[in-house]
């Protein structure tokens, strides 16, 4: 039943729509058209397949078709520059254990994880917010598997990146001194 | 007895930390990086530390659920479908 099976996920798809928008009042709207349009096509459900997967196969093409229209503004942060681990490198001396990770707030992670570009964001938020497998992702976002590897190892690493310089912005960290 | 894992170096595991974090290396495969992380103090850090950076992203990021206000919103839509046209 749609009752039992799908709504539960209604806030796995607040939660997605609002890193798709950007905003709460788009979200707000993009969840209950989603909901509605699955509520209205159960029949094609297929019962025992995964219902999160397929609610936010409906959100995310509601979002394409519908939404994306209006551009959201806004600074994006260059994946494609980011090495991999060097935040791990430079905290090794001072915060092996990342606890600066602690002092920042949700806010910023979440304004953090909004900078990124669309299918990167999209696909860090489905893996670390909502839990994905990779092959699910794969699935929602119509890439290949590997596709999915490398758009989450390279959203991670910018997000870190970005979470670290804004560490130090703070002075929740201090920057690793450059070599003589 | 099984075989040992096949011996890899610090490169394949940093290729495939983040898949075998997140459990979607085959047995075999998670074998080869857990045989790794084992001898390898420096990859046994890095790995701690990205681990801890994906629960940091877990926990901050799974807190928001959608207002009371909007899921009320929807039971009544599914109950009582307006007629906007």
């Amino acid at each position: 039943m749609f009752e039992e099976e799908a709504l539960p996920h209604l806030d796995a798809v607040y939660r997605v729509a609002l890193r798709l928008s950007g905003n709460e009042t788009q979200a707000e709207d993009l969840t209950q058209e989603t909901m509605l349009k699955a509520y209205r096509s159960w029949s094609q459900y297929r019962e025992g397949t995964n219902a999160r997967a397929w609610l936010l196969t409906i959100l995310r093409n509601t979002f394409i078709n519908e939404y994306r229209r209006t551009r959201r503004m806004g600074p994006t942060v260059d994946v494609t520059e980011v090495e991999s681990f060097t935040v791990f490198r430079d905290v090794q001396e001072v915060d092996p254990e990342g606890r600066f990770f602690d002092d920042i707030v949700d806010d910023d992670v979440l304004r953090a994880i909004d900078a990124l570009p669309e299918e990167f964001r999209e696909t860090l938020v489905l893996s670390d917010v909502e839990g994905l497998p990779y092959a699910e992702i794969a699935k929602i976002t119509e890439v290949p598997v590997g596709t999915v590897k490398s758009r989450l190892f390279r959203a991670r690493q910018a997000l870190q990146a970005q979470l670290y310089d804004y560490a130090i912005e703070m002075g929740y960290i201090k920057k690793r001194e450059a070599a003589e | 007895m099984t075989d040992r894992p096949r011996a890899i170096d610090c490169a394949e595991v940093m290729e495939r930390l983040y898949e075998y974090l997140d459990g979607e290396l085959t047995t075999e495969r998670s074998d080869e990086v857990k045989a790794h992380l084992q001898d390898c103090a420096p990859c046994t850090a890095l790995s701690s530390f990205e681990t801890t950076y994906i629960r940091f992203l877990e926990a901050r990021t799974r807190t928001r659920n959608a207002p009371e206000e909007l899921k009320k919103r929807i039971l009544k839509e599914m109950l009582f479908p307006q007629d906007d046209s």
